[in-house]
């Protein structure tokens, strides 16, 4: 069974009975273990359409749980449950509950170090003590206002200003979390959570190949969130200086949140902004600050040293790129594509207006960006697909449009992957306008392929 | 990725029942199961098929049953019907399956599970008709309906199911404005097959319940009933068990009584 990857979760969804021998045949230690390598620093199997499980049926899937939170310290668990599934898991599990258990998808969400729309109210009641005091520690430090009932009548007398509260926590236990260098997109700035003590591994959890792509995409700002960092050592000091002198070639800027030197010595701290790191108490001291997200370069115009130029390796595979894309559009909204022209050149966009855009960056064997230019009305009928409705939420078409774009790279790396030719993909960015998107490629040269979709104007640019 | 003249020539291609189903079934319809049988035979695929299915284990016959006058006899006129129109269903299943991992022998497999298994349900519910009884023998048309439309476009539904749960039969009903159940409909009636069974099979998808209070019960038993069936390890392996959504709120009031009757614990 395939996992559906959203927000750092990769969650599996069973449906029916789930017996000794079905969940056998449902889950596999390897599917888990091709969800982990997407990306996810979760793995949840949902119980929302599972009408009947027995012990046995969930004994299956928690000693695969087990193993992966030996191999790889990610979070593992169940969610979409009512009171009764609950109950019934607690009681199975008394006394060896290592996972965890969240009542929906959206409380999960909460404590996953991936998920971008913090700074939520959430009503939290658990009628065991350490509990209660633990999902508060990790919604604080996740960015979220926890408010805590103490008891259950104190609870139920909360709930009921249901407005007062974006989520309400209850049925939720939290199993061990996970220790991965976790990265989320916040606006234009990468988020990298870290935490517990910083040493030689760091080189091993951090995937170094992404962030240096994520800088070839075009992003500037990397933020290592460290609230939860007890200390470091000399190895990671190291690291940390490796990266942001060769992060400077792109003008990126490397910045530590609410990392305390109480068990570091404070003269790493020095040799860090020596290297051009900088410390900031609080994560809002940066998203909140539009000037100096600017000035770090989350909104700024790339600024790259070296330009890297198509090479014939990846020129050879724009079939790949444009059958990818082509069809997957097609296949989402339904319609033909017309290929009007193609040129290598800088990036020329003729009518600017209505437009949003999305770019990936890819790595492996051969490495490059792909971008994609659509008309909003392309991008809105390619999210009814995956909706269900006509939407106008810009917000909510450009999350839409990174899950499409997604889709083609995945697609993209399935043909390449035919040819023996190996990648992995970056998050999708995207730009709501094209202005945005300008700013990282105008100076880039590239192959630019116009399409047309029933007459919608499409571009496709692929460069390095 | 699939237009809805893509379905409409789906369903032009499907061939009408041919004429010894047509006049078993109509000898069957006035329980003259002698004569059944005697046309039956004419139809060497059908009397094979026939054989092949009474003789599975899930049937309980202690001794090998090959002639068909014989078999018609043991399953009685509405069983027959049943078994017709299980075979009707075999004309429209693939050769080789590439979306689902079934084979011939898992197919019929199926059929059979339901077949006997629906009738454990009706005679718990004390329902004794040979319409009813055969409407379950159009469910597995979901499956091959699915098999045909998504069989080339396996890469592009898994890519689409990465990112969103979403069932096949919302992916069509979203590209193409019918679903899988429509287009089951649609196959019934070329097939002549009777009006309940079309609304029973419609309200089987969990998604379309009937107005109608006795067809919307049968509704969700039968929901409940196919994802029972498709929760055994050899259709999860064949990946049957998410090709529709679990509708469990659906099926919430008859659980318990379905529970006591498979005995499930």
């Amino acid at each position: 069974m395939r996992a559906i990857i959203k927000n750092g979760i990769g969650t599996f969804y069973p449906q029916g009975f789930l017996d000794g021998s079905s969940s056998a045949a449902i889950l596999t230690l390897e599917d888990i273990q091709a969800t982990i390598h997407n990306n996810s620093d979760m793995i949840l199997v949902s119980l929302k359409k599972v009408i009947f499980f027995n012990r046995n049926g969930l004994d299956v899937f928690v000693k695969m749980f087990q193993k992966v939170r030996a191999a790889n310290q990610t979070a593992v668990g169940f969610c979409d449950y009512d009171t009764k599934k609950y109950d019934a898991i607690s009681r199975f599990y008394k006394d060896d509950l290592m996972f965890s258990l969240f009542k929906s998808q959206d409380i999960a969400m909460l404590f996953s170090s991936s998920f971008k729309n913090q700074n939520k109210n959430v009503l939290l009641f658990s009628d065991d003590k350490s509990q209660r005091a633990a999902m508060a520690i990790e919604l604080h430090d996740n960015g979220h206002n926890p408010i805590i009932a103490q008891t259950q009548e104190e609870f139920e007398e909360k709930v009921t200003a249901k407005n007062a509260y974006d989520i309400i926590i209850s049925d939720t236990f939290l199993g061990q979390m996970g220790q991965k260098v976790a990265t989320r997109v916040t606006g234009n700035a990468i988020i990298y959570t870290v935490s517990s003590f910083l040493d030689a591994e760091i080189s091993a959890t951090f995937n170094i190949s992404y962030h240096n792509n994520s800088l070839n995409v075009g992003f500037r700002l990397f933020i290592f969130d460290a609230y939860k960092v007890i200390s470091m050592n000399v190895h990671a000091l190291n690291f940390f200086s490796k990266l942001s002198s060769s992060g400077a070639e792109y003008n990126a800027t490397i910045c530590f949140i609410g990392m305390s030197f109480e068990k570091t010595p404070l003269v790493f701290k020095e040799t860090l902004e020596d290297a051009g790191i900088m410390f900031f108490n609080q994560m809002d001291d940066i998203l909140q600050n539009k000037e100096l997200l600017e000035e770090l370069g989350a909104s700024s115009p790339a600024n790259v040293k070296e330009k890297r130029t198509l090479n014939k390796v990846i020129v050879s595979e724009l079939p790949n790129f444009i059958d990818a894309t082509v069809a997957t559009i097609e296949m989402m909204t339904n319609s033909q594509a017309i290929k009007e022209a193609a040129k290598v050149e800088k990036i020329e966009i003729s009518n600017k207006e209505g437009k949003i855009a999305s770019s990936l960056g890819f790595y492996g064997d051969i490495d490059g960006m792909v971008i994609l230019v659509f008309p909003i009305g392309i991008a809105k009928k390619a999210c009814e697909l995956l909706i269900g409705e006509e939407v106008d939420d810009t917000e909510i078409i450009l999350d839409t449009l990174a899950e499409l774009v997604n889709i083609v790279g995945g697609k993209v790396k399935t043909l390449l992957s035919d040819q023996h030719i190996s990648v992995d993909i970056t998050l999708p960015r995207t730009y709501p306008n094209v202005d945005s998107l300008l700013e990282i490629v105008q100076n880039k040269k590239g192959v630019q392929v116009d399409l047309s979709f029933n007459n919608d104007k499409f571009l496709f640019f692929l460069t390095r | 990725m699939i237009t809805k003249n893509n379905i409409d020539s789906f369903i032009e291609k499907i061939p009408p029942a041919p004429t010894v189903i047509k006049e078993t079934l109509l000898y069957l319809n006035i329980g003259d199961l002698v004569k059944a049988a005697k046309v039956a035979q004419e139809d060497k695929a059908l009397t094979l098929y026939m054989k092949t299915l009474v003789n599975k284990p899930i049937y309980g016959f202690r001794h090998e049953v090959n002639d068909i006058s014989q078999i018609f006899g043991i399953l009685g006129v509405s069983k027959s019907q049943q078994a017709v129109y299980n075979y009707l269903m075999t004309l429209l299943s693939p050769s080789k399956w590439k979306l689902f991992k079934l084979n011939k022998v898992l197919f019929y497999n199926l059929q059979a599970d339901l077949s006997v298994n629906w009738q454990k349900i009706l005679n718990h519910l004390h329902i004794e008709d040979k319409e009813i009884e055969s409407a379950i023998s159009l469910l597995p048309a979901s499956i091959i309906v699915s098999e045909a439309l998504f069989c080339d476009k396996i890469h592009d539904v898994e890519l689409i199911r990465s990112t969103h749960p979403i069932d096949l039969n919302t992916i069509i009903k979203r590209l193409a404005g019918l679903d899988i159940f429509d287009i089951c409909q649609r196959i019934s009636e070329k097939w002549e097959m009777g009006e309940r069974i079309i609304q029973i099979i419609q309200a089987s998808s969990g998604v379309k319940p009937s107005q109608d209070e006795f067809i919307n019960t049968l509704g969700k038993w039968m929901h409940l009933f196919l994802f029972y069936t498709l929760s055994q390890p050899k259709y999860i392996e064949a990946e049957l068990n998410d090709f529709i959504d679990f509708q469990i709120d659906y099926v919430g009031d008859i659980y318990n009584d379905f529970s006591k009757l498979m005995e499930i614990s």
